[in-house]
């Protein structure tokens, strides 16, 4: 999913993600915490700071991303 | 230099439930009503679908896509008792099947030729309860033996289930089960799920799960259980 919504080429640029987790959503938090960091640290994520937030409902979301992609600040 | 922030807001499983409505649509043009069969393991998925083709096969086009995270030996067992091709998804290591799985495996098999399907999910009652498969019903059994407090731990998967099917009754004189409580506890959960109260040992409550899927073939993906 973040491959989808990032330039070609620009993985390595990811600094962060977010993803939101309902409260029933079927999803132990602690687990998931743990395999989002180990996703996030190794190619082609490694550097990426993974954030976790729960939400009321159901949805497990990618919430947002946050990407350096070396351009100069607006 | 800047940090840019993307917003996604995306759900996980919308690619799933994209392909799951595609399988859905597909279904019902050929006018077949779908069952996903979700349960823990050894509660008597595979038990109660050999009953279901030795009662209704010759009445009914019965096809079937098992799910398992090794062997296809459901699968095996099923096709003892059909001429008609079982279709073993096995899914190395995956405790779900999802929905580009059943349409792959639908592929294979001759929808204009069948009026039920069933899909016998991996053994699991927690996974499976969030991935859409593109059937009309999820059907949760749960057996005398694992403890009528089933619906209360695992209440995600009997929210999603339109239908209950309590197993190996004939094993109540020995087990310290009581039915009410376990009926209590899952329609506290889920007030509409139809129960059905079962044992494919002996046969008891069998004639009203065939009268139930005779109901569904006849309506087609129109079923409402």
């Amino acid at each position: 999913m973040a491959e989808a919504h990032l330039q070609p080429g620009a993985v390595g640029q990811l600094r962060a993600v977010c993803v939101e987790v309902g409260d029933d959503a079927n999803v132990e938090v602690e687990n998931f915490r743990f395999c989002l960091e180990a996703l996030l640290d190794a190619p082609p994520f490694a550097g990426a700071v993974p954030t976790i937030v729960t939400r009321p409902g159901p949805d497990l979301r990618l919430a947002y991303l946050e990407v350096d992609d070396g351009r100069s600040d607006d | 230099m800047a940090v840019r922030t993307i917003e996604v807001r995306e759900r996980v499983m919308a690619k799933n439930d994209e392909i799951a409505a595609t399988v859905r649509r597909q279904l019902h043009e050929a006018g077949i009503a779908a069952l996903n069969l979700v349960s823990s393991p050894g509660s008597g998925k595979t038990t109660l679908l050999e009953r279901t083709l030795d009662a209704l096969g010759d009445e009914l086009r019965i096809s079937i896509v098992t799910g398992d995270v090794q062997t296809q030996n459901d699968a095996d067992r099923l096709a003892q008792r059909t001429p008609r091709l079982v279709q073993a998804v096995v899914t190395n290591g995956a405790c779900h099947l999802d929905a580009r799985q059943v349409q792959t495996a639908l592929a294979a098999i001759d929808l204009g030729e069948t009026d039920l399907l069933f899909i016998e999910n991996v053994g699991n009652l927690v996974c499976p309860a969030n991935w859409d498969l593109g059937e009309d019903a999820k059907v949760v059994l749960f057996s005398v033996t694992e403890g009528e407090d089933k619906p209360l731990k695992y209440p995600r998967m009997f929210h999603e289930s339109r239908v209950a099917v309590l197993t190996k009754i004939d094993l109540l004189p020995y087990v310290p089960f009581d039915v009410d409580r376990a009926v209590m506890f899952a329609r506290r959960v889920n007030p509409d799920l139809r129960f059905f109260f079962t044992s494919a040992l002996t046969g008891a409550g069998m004639a009203e799960w065939f009268g139930f899927l005779r109901d569904q073939a006849r309506t087609g993906a129109h079923a409402t259980p």
